[in-house]
């Protein structure tokens, strides 16, 4: 894939956002709409006891991505209450039409004692438009379950041929770097299918793409796009320890193809899109998005700290 | 017994106290959750316990059995030596706590049910329900895998537990509870759950009823708990417990043992009345009875319970007289 970078379109120091939020847009998630393109992403704001929670937001763009037109002016999707799956963040939202209606996947954070978060999936139901989600019941669609026991998140959902589809990370360990040091997570992408986006089969602890760094690999954010006969698949990846400020061990994008949307290739060397020299997306790439819109192919992503100071595009050459 | 004005259970008293064990650290506290597996010549009776609370005054569940003589189950043959289950690795649904347990013979194998318990930031912890299978007959249990069987879902959000697996007209059934709420209560998040139920036909594969079969009766947020089910004489019959919701560790608010009855295993109808089973004037179950558990036994009808302080000082038996 050979890409042209459009460069940050969207920082969040520039808007008032709902909730309060003043920092990061990560995992912005787009909604083709006839006179505009809305993106999702998730943004954060401290809670009582000073800890983050992602909040669901958006953003509405000219269909080229040129423009800011306008930023959602309440909350898009609330977050769950005492003791649910999602009560502590939303992050990251997958939104898509079927059959004229508005659904989305979400990733539902909770924290826990021994590690610091679970995570499951729940699906939600908009009825404006996709200015509002109601919730597909309190508890999760997609959550551990035998062989993916915990860390079930960021979904990614399609349907064709008149399946649901949904690429999402299930954890497969959670290990202390050193014996004092608190647990880091590793988590594989994986697969599963659905007559109805509700009732959802899994294929159990199988990884639809190989490790390339090593054992300890982390795979996040799967985009799936079928761009003619093939499937293109783009996610971010990252060493496992200690890849929040050491660039050379933090997220980049690889890439997998298929021609049956089963049997994926592993060759990031064709993602065809790495740090720049400089600038908002130096330090690591992640939290990729692609759709299509008028013709062209976009890439939405995140570059350096997960996206604290928003999100870029490029568009397919 | 099934249309009749109700059971009545005489009362055999105390059958085994934890504390009468010893060289098991982990085994230290409370006999919780019995369950029966009837062999040849004994009734093993497995039962959750504790080791002593840490630092934080926080307890972790451990499993376990006994086995009583079957021509007098006051005799105790054996205790286990170590814990059936071992506790999941860091992160995993049951990381602190395998509790309760219900199993059931399966070909030459015995199938378990039971609760993970793991421990969250905002409420106190979590509980989703794990499979396990044993190839020794019954004294340790390998897991089908490091996750849950029976996860959180839409209809059933958190805190699945209590399982009792049986097997009625070839298909597996699953009784247990699920919560619906989180209370805070005098600060302290309190569970609110009712008894639920799946099917499978594998024992692996569960289809979930998606509702709750017994009506709440002493307030909407009863919490139900330890829904047995047995089949006599041509009807199921169900024995669980239900508290009220706060305030609950006392005599009159606390666990009592409720009844139901059904013909075809998914619509129940509720009459405590002829449980049967109350609280004594004193002793080990003056406060409160609980976590029912029926089984048959060379033509007797016999009941497990717990009595005060949820088992702390283990579990006691009943014989039915009549019905």
């Amino acid at each position: 894939m050979r890409w042209t970078r459009l460069g940050k379109i969207f920082d969040p120091a520039d808007h008032r956002l709902p909730n309060g939020c003043s920092e990061f847009a990560q995992s912005p998630q787009a909604l083709v709409f006839p006179d505009f393109v809305r993106i999702y992403f998730s943004t954060r704001a401290r809670d009582q006891g000073g800890q983050w929670r992602s909040h669901v937001a958006f953003v509405d763009m000219e269909r080229d991505l040129s423009r800011i037109l306008r930023v959602s002016e309440r909350a898009v999707i609330e977050l769950g209450g005492l003791g649910a799956f999602d009560e502590h963040g939303i992050f990251p939202i997958n939104v898509l039409r079927h059959e004229g209606r508005v659904r989305a996947y979400t990733c539902g954070w909770n924290r826990r004692v021994s590690v610091p978060v679970d995570t499951a999936i729940g699906l939600a139901w908009s009825d404006d438009g996709g200015l509002t989600f109601r919730k597909h019941g309190a508890g999760p669609v997609l959550g551990p379950s035998l062989h993916e026991p915990f860390l079930v998140g960021d979904p990614f959902v399609i349907v064709h041929e008149g399946r649901f589809h949904m690429w999402y990370i299930f954890g497969t360990s959670w290990k202390r770097p050193a014996p004092d040091a608190p647990p880091e997570r590793t988590y594989k992408i994986g697969h599963a299918s659905s007559p109805d986006g509700i009732a959802w089969r899994k294929e159990e602890g199988r990884r639809v793409v190989e490790d390339r760094l090593n054992a300890d690999e982390s795979q996040a954010l799967p985009t799936v796009l079928r761009i003619g006969m093939r499937w293109h698949m783009l996610f971010c990846f990252r060493e496992s320890f200690d890849f929040r400020r050491n660039r050379d061990r933090g997220y980049r994008i690889g890439y997998a193809w298929s021609d049956d949307a089963r049997r994926w290739t592993r060759d990031d060397d064709a993602a065809g899109i790495d740090v720049a020299p400089s600038g908002w997306d130096s330090e690591m790439l992640c939290y990729p998005h692609l759709f299509e819109c008028d013709g062209n192919v976009y890439l939405l992503y995140n570059g350096n700290e997960f996206g604290r100071h928003g999100f870029g595009a490029a568009v397919l050459a | 017994m099934s249309r009749g004005p109700g059971f009545r259970w005489r009362k055999r008293g105390l059958l085994f106290d934890p504390g009468s064990v010893s060289g098991r650290p982990w085994l230290r506290e409370f006999a919780q959750a019995p369950a029966t597996l009837v062999f040849d010549s004994f009734v093993r009776v497995y039962f959750s316990c504790r080791p002593p609370a840490d630092a934080n005054g926080q307890y972790v569940s451990r499993s376990a059995f006994v086995d009583l003589d079957r021509k007098d189950l006051f005799r105790v043959l054996r205790v286990a030596e170590r814990p059936i289950l071992e506790l999941g690795g860091l992160g995993t649904f049951d990381e602190f706590g395998t509790y309760p347990v219900s199993v059931a013979r399966d070909g030459g194998e015995i199938a378990a049910y039971y609760g993970g318990w793991t421990r969250c930031e905002s409420v106190p912890f979590n509980v989703a329900i794990g499979c396990a299978r044993s190839r020794d007959g019954g004294e340790t249990f390998e897991k089908l895998g490091p996750g849950p069987v029976l996860p959180y879902s839409p209809g059933e959000p958190f805190v699945l537990s209590g399982p009792k697996l049986r097997r009625f007209g070839g298909e597996w059934q699953l009784f247990y509870i699920a919560g619906c709420k989180w209370k805070t209560v005098a600060g302290r998040a309190e569970p609110v759950y009712k008894i639920r139920m799946a099917r499978s036909d594998d024992g692996v594969h569960w289809s979930r009823l998606d509702r709750d079969l017994i009506e709440s009766r002493i307030e909407p947020d009863e919490a139900q708990a330890s829904p047995d089910v047995i089949r006599l004489e041509g009807r199921y019959h169900m024995f669980f417990c239900y508290r009220w919701s706060a305030d609950y560790r006392n005599r009159e608010r606390g666990y009592r043992i409720g009844y139901a009855a059904s013909d075809d295993l998914v619509t129940w109808t509720r009459d405590d009345a002829r449980a049967g089973i109350d609280v004594s004037a004193e002793g080990w179950d003056s406060q409160m009875v609980s976590y029912p558990h029926v089984f048959e036994l060379d033509g007797r009808v016999l009941m497990l319970y717990l009595g005060n302080e949820v088992g702390r000082h283990g579990f006691g038996l009943a014989e039915l007289e009549a019905a």
